[in-house]
């Protein structure tokens, strides 16, 4: 317990000039320190941060309505797309019951065509038959009639008065 | 030790001063936060105020404690 | 040189016991001796502590990075402590912001020269002369008159600090000097000497426990070495109580530097 006698206690609380020095000296180079490099040189990191995290939060919504804008885009091709589709199905539908009505009036026009033509050539062959057979009734009706009456008529003009009488006889009775 | 002398105490009495210097601001910082905790519980929207007086209370306080320790120095 | 060795073999006595004293804060100077910048052991560990200081720091700063590593983020994390924990708690951001740099300053300086005592080599505070502390204080102290002054007008302040509304007039005799000798001189002598005094009981303390514990294992007889273990485990606890303690002096002494200089601005509502 001697060396606490030696000092006096209150020297501890008495300022010595070194001290005084020294320490005024490091206070001042440590608040110049601070003051002039550390905390500007991080309240500018700070600042940058908070404007890089505001700009980063901005171009995210600019993206978000980017995303938006061609989403609406996308789905209204989409819609246009359907909506053509659906109107492209319709007019072939359309236009296939068009030419089906098409082929149908033109088939039936042809059928009537063919019709119209066999009926025409039947007529026709009708009324060549009814003039070849007209021809031929009088030869055959002479010709039996001949026949019939033999000899009679080997006078040739006994023969054609009666021919001319017999078709007079006709007309008349188709007259009649 | 002579006959007049019953009881002796070696070494520094300042160091007992001081212990018994101690008891007071300590009880007053003890009393101090004890009550800032509670009235910050009861009321905690006045916490910055609350923090700011029992900062103030225990720099008052606790100086009697350095007082004390200076004490313990000076007077030998 | 001989007497010392012979008492040192003859052991055991407790002459031998080193006991911690105050004459660790008053080393003798080794440099510039009996002059103004006379070095001694605590300047040079403060010297040292500086250079470190501003080593450390300034490099952190000069690599400063936007997306900050991990050191340079626990660096972040105690500015942005000591300006929302500490000024703004106390002040509000408004009239806070410009005492910001002054608290960050002392709270970062205190809390280096602080942690010089725990580390092996340096083992004693920087801030264990009462020089120190008196600076920082006369700081806080010139801030807060220059605040009083600016802030409420000198006239206000002291009619507000020595005869607060509110109290019996008689009372006025024993409360305004004794307010008056609490603004001029105990807040400054407060500051500086309770983080002086923890410095320097933290030191006593912790070096007691070695020299305790030296003395116990290698100089006193076998019997007494588990004695020397207990010191020893007691002295690893006070060294981590004093890492804490460093921190908290940085704490408190900001905190109440922001109290002092808050006080002489008019009431905030």
């Amino acid at each position: 317990m001697e060396t606490l006698a030696e000092t006096q206690g209150i020297d501890l609380f008495l300022p010595k000039t070194f001290d005084i020095f020294w320490s005024a000296v490091i206070l001042v180079i440590v608040a110049i320190f601070f003051y002039k490099f550390f905390l500007p040189k991080f309240q500018s990191i700070f600042d940058e941060r908070a404007a890089k995290i505001e700009g980063g939060i901005a171009k995210a919504e600019q993206a978000q309505k980017e995303a938006d804008a061609a989403k609406e885009k996308y789905e209204s091709q989409l819609s246009n797309a359907r909506v053509e589709a659906a109107k492209i199905r319709d007019d072939a539908r359309a236009e296939a019951s068009h030419i089906i009505a098409d082929a149908r009036s033109r088939a039936e026009s042809e059928a009537a065509q063919v019709t119209a033509n066999a009926q025409r050539s039947i007529a026709s062959q009708q009324q060549q038959a009814l003039v070849s057979l007209k021809g031929e009734v009088g030869v055959i009706a002479t010709a039996l009639a001949g026949k019939i009456l033999g000899a009679k008529l080997q006078d040739a003009d006994v023969q054609s008065s009666m021919i001319d009488s017999l078709i007079d006889d006709i007309d008349k009775d188709q007259a009649a | 030790m002579d006959l007049i002398t019953l009881a002796e105490v070696s070494g520094s009495l300042s160091a007992v001063g001081y212990g018994l210097a101690a008891i007071g601001p300590g009880i007053g910082v003890g009393i101090i936060f004890g009550k800032a905790i509670e009235s910050t519980a009861r009321q905690p929207e006045l916490g910055g105020r609350i923090q700011t007086l029992m900062w103030l209370g225990f720099g008052l306080v606790e100086f009697l404690a350095l007082l004390g320790f200076i004490g313990g120095f000076i007077f030998r | 040189m001989t007497g010392a060795l012979s008492l040192a073999t003859a052991a055991s006595t407790l002459a031998d016991f080193e006991v911690p004293s105050i004459d660790d804060f008053l080393p003798d100077a080794f440099v510039f001796q009996g002059t103004p910048f006379a070095i001694n052991r605590i300047v040079m560990v403060r010297l040292i502590a500086t250079v470190v200081l501003l080593l450390v720091f300034g490099i952190t700063a000069k690599r400063a990075k936007l997306i900050p590593g991990r050191w340079q983020g626990a660096v972040e994390w105690l500015l942005e402590f000591v300006r929302n924990n500490i000024v703004y708690e106390v002040m509000g951001s408004e009239r806070g912001r410009r005492y910001v740099p002054m608290i960050t300053t002392i709270f970062m300086t205190i809390l280096v020269f602080n942690i010089c005592g725990i580390i092996p080599g340096m083992n004693i505070a920087a801030t264990a002369t009462i020089m120190m502390p008196v600076f920082f204080a006369l700081w806080t102290f010139v801030q807060y008159w220059i605040a009083a002054c600016k802030g409420k007008g000198l006239g206000k302040f002291l009619k507000d600090e020595l005869l607060p509304a509110g109290v019996p007039i008689p009372v006025y005799v024993i409360l305004a000097p004794m307010q008056l000798i609490d603004i001029v001189l105990i807040r400054p002598a407060s500051l500086a000497i309770r983080l002086f005094a923890n410095m320097m009981a933290g030191h006593l303390i912790v070096a007691l426990c070695f020299s305790a514990t030296q003395f116990f294992l290698i100089e006193a007889h076998n019997a007494l070495a588990a004695f020397g273990v207990v010191t020893f485990a007691f002295g690893f606890v006070m060294t981590l109580f004093e890492a804490f303690v460093a921190a908290l002096q940085a704490f408190i002494f900001a905190t109440l530097s922001c109290v002092y200089i808050n006080l002489s601005y008019p009431e905030e509502d």
